[in-house]
């Protein structure tokens, strides 16, 4: 099975490639259909500049994360990839990926790149692919279910208590989705990043890590918390106890349009989920009117769980990226069509368009940034942001905390759901590796 | 008679081989990729990272881990289940009255009915997942039409019988294999057998139990084996439909074997979830194959 995988994706891809070969040599670009309005535009203008064709392909999202490491460590992959960018110092780790600071040093445009987000995507001191956009993540809501609950907006929840009573008061009033939190294997990256650490980063006071899966200081994973038996106790309340949430739009064929089509449908009350959806709630690469999206939706920052000691709000921030497949027959030509991606005139007007937060300082600076209302409050937002646990392992440890939320849909008990979880972490990186904090 | 080769074939040694070239290069790939799975489920090695080039031997830990840790034996008895009902149950019996009770009938309910099993199975099964989804929402269908005009509330079935749900849906996808091969069997049933029965005064349900299915019955433990072992290793319309979910309460070893091998990048365990497998399939082959012989 196993195996059949790795050929089937292999004589595909090669029959693919083979069959879109042309007399000279061609490049190859892959990439998610929420960033084709980015993407695509950058593709016109090289090919435009250098007479070259490219071959592209557009995948949906559901897999992609999945299908990325795959191709990469079968040595299948497109020569340039957009890569979630939490999996850039992994895949670099593996030699996957083509270092980029030569490659860069000769670009007029790199200079302005944010350092932080350049060490997102970097591996042992070198840049290993560019950031596209950052985000932060909060609390979407559905204004009319909120006029229908009878809950005052703006809403502004101060503690895990105030999320769970307008939840309850959603569900109350009949609202078929009332707290939307991404939770099992399905959902992937997302139940980690905006539900389980949006939790986590709240359910316990920051010092030493507490509130992290990650101990940065010691490079060791937390296997076991007060933090933790917190966040997976909020998903136990939400799915378990209180049912405050059916548990099927976390495995839809497709996830994101079940979570549009309820929106449309007003059957979604509150949505964990990040600053991308002021566009993607409707049509990434289309968003409606500004006045159109605000008469239906609002958003507040995630409040912290309440207990002494911890964050009145949390945040964190992830972002995708492009990299050049360390197998990249030419990645010259390869790094040309990532700068024609990245050029500022199209690069800006995508930022702008969509809603995204940007990843360099002459479109951050630039007055029309500045001078939209969401961007601004988002970058207010990011003040008080942090990173994912971007170390090798992650990934891994990411794809656990997702299975330890699926079992909890199963009705697992906190307690066997943290053994569970802090056993597979010693499986994977050993007893020296996993930490527990009383 | 003596089983006689072709004179030209075997004084030409070098033809020979050549024609038994593409064979040989089968069958090697089909042991090299078996040998792989099985050798490295006794190493971590891993998808990504530094594990994915630098692995090590771990000796027999991976398959500790499979009754050790959550998941394996969940996901069997899953398994077990999905193929229970969804390919013995469902499509076999199912396949099998279906050509019982249309046998021999011209009518234009037999095309109708065929065209109709020939479509599900037709079907891509990314298309039959998102179909099934859409179905079986609490705005689709089933509810429509059936739920809520008998005045209940409409039900959320992904989320409260996924896994019935994912059975029916795979039973509607593969009766077509089954009704297709008992047809034929039914068909080879000599006319006079039959007859004979009926004149010798069996009913129809004796000429049934006791006539035909005897005379059929390597045609069914051929069926049992094929169904029974590419539903123990299907894939994709649970993965599109629910992707082992809500929870793990439709993870079949094959989607439990991606999460493990792709998500988690533990390709060593994964090894280990896909040798345990050939093994389960591998005995129940030798069943069936059993089955096959007849009896002396």
């Amino acid at each position: 099975m196993l195996k059949r995988g790795y050929l089937t994706t292999a004589i595909t891809l090669s029959l693919l490639t083979s069959a879109a070969i042309p007399a000279h040599a061609e490049i190859s670009i892959m990439y998610m259909e929420s960033f084709a309005s980015l993407i695509e535009e950058g593709i016109k203008d090289f090919e435009a500049a250098t007479g070259e064709t490219v071959n592209a392909i557009k995948l949906p999202g559901q897999g992609y994360d999945q299908r990325i490491a795959l191709d990469l460590s079968a040595g299948t992959a497109a020569d340039v990839n957009l890569i979630d960018s939490f999996m850039v110092s992994e895949l670099a780790s593996a030699g996957y990926l083509a270092p980029l600071g030569e490659l860069a040093a000769g670009w007029d445009q790199y200079q302005y790149y944010l350092p932080g987000l350049l060490e997102v995507a970097s591996y042992q001191g070198e840049v290993y692919a560019l950031p596209t956009d950052t985000d932060v993540r909060m609390l979407w809501y559905d204004k009319s279910n909120f006029e229908k609950a009878g809950i005052p907006m703006p809403w502004e929840p101060k503690s895990w208590a105030d999320v769970l009573d307008a939840a309850q008061k959603l569900k109350d009033a009949g609202v078929q989705y009332p707290f939307q939190l991404p939770a099992g294997t399905k959902q992937a990256e997302a139940a980690t990043m905006q539900g389980v650490y949006m939790a986590l980063l709240g359910a316990d006071a920051p010092e030493g890590d507490r509130n992290r899966l990650l101990n940065r200081e010691t490079n060791q994973w937390i296997g076991d918390s007060p933090g933790l038996r917190r966040t997976f106790d909020l998903y136990y309340q939400v799915y378990v106890e209180d049912e405050l949430n059916p548990a099927d739009l976390n495995y839809a064929t497709d996830i994101s349009a079940a979570v549009r089509q309820a929106l449309a449908d007003d059957k979604l009350g509150i949505l964990a989920s990040g600053s991308w959806e002021d566009a993607c709630l409707w049509d990434c690469n289309n968003p409606p009117s500004r006045e159109e999206r605000d008469a239906q939706v609002g958003w507040t920052p995630w409040p912290g769980s309440g207990e002494p000691g911890t964050k009145p709000t949390t945040n964190i921030s992830g972002g995708w990226t492009l990299g050049i497949n360390a197998n990249a027959a030419d990645k010259d030509m390869a790094f040309q069509l990532v700068t024609a991606i990245f050029d500022e005139e199209n690069f800006k007007a995508w930022t702008l368009a969509n809603h995204r937060m940007a990843v360099r300082t002459d479109i951050s600076d630039s007055p029309e940034y500045k001078e939209d209302a969401f961007l601004a409050a988002a970058t207010q937002l990011a003040a008080d942001t942090t990173g994912r646990d971007t170390v090798p392992g992650y990934q891994t440890v990411s794809a656990l905390v997702q299975q330890a939320t699926a079992d909890i849909l199963d009705g697992a008990g906190v307690e066997d759901v943290i053994a569970e979880y802090h056993d597979a972490l010693v499986d994977e990186f050993g007893e020296e590796n996993v930490i527990t904090y009383e | 008679m003596k089983n006689q080769a072709n004179p030209w074939l075997t004084s030409n040694l070098f033809v020979l081989a050549l024609g038994l070239l593409p064979a040989a290069v089968l069958i090697g790939a089909l042991l090299y990729f078996t040998a792989w799975a099985f050798a490295f489920s006794f190493t971590d090695l891993a998808l990504v990272g530094r594990k994915a080039v630098e692995w090590s031997w771990v000796g027999w830990e991976n398959y500790e881990r499979l009754f050790t840790r959550r998941g394996f034996l969940e996901s069997l008895w899953t398994t077990v289940i999905f193929v229970f009902f969804s390919a013995i149950v469902g499509q076999s019996v199912l396949g099998f009255l279906l050509a019982a009770s249309l046998r021999g009938s011209r009518s234009t309910l037999r095309s109708v009915v065929e065209a109709c099993i020939m479509l599900g199975w037709l079907l891509p099964d990314i298309v039959a997942a998102f179909l099934w989804s859409a179905t079986t929402s609490q705005t689709g269908l089933i509810n429509q039409l059936i739920i809520v005009p008998l005045g209940f509330p409409p039900v959320n079935f992904i989320n409260q019988y996924a896994l019935p749900v994912v059975i029916i849906a795979n039973i509607w996808k593969g009766t077509a294999w089954s009704y297709l091969l008992f047809s034929a069997a039914l068909d080879s049933v000599s006319r006079e057998v039959v007859e004979a029965a009926k004149v010798d005064g069996a009913t129809p349900f004796q000429r049934i139990w006791l006539v035909m299915l005897p005379i059929i019955r390597p045609h069914i433990a051929t069926n049992m084996l094929f169904i029974t072992i590419w539903t123990f290793t299907y894939f994709p319309l649970i993965f599109a439909m629910t992707g082992g979910g809500p929870g793990t309460q439709t993870q079949t070893l094959a989607i439990f074997l991606y999460n493990q091998s792709f998500s988690r990048g533990n390709l060593g365990f994964g090894s280990a979830i896909s040798v345990a497998m050939l093994v389960i399939v591998g005995v129940l082959s030798l069943f069936y194959l059993r089955l096959l012989r007849e009896p002396k």
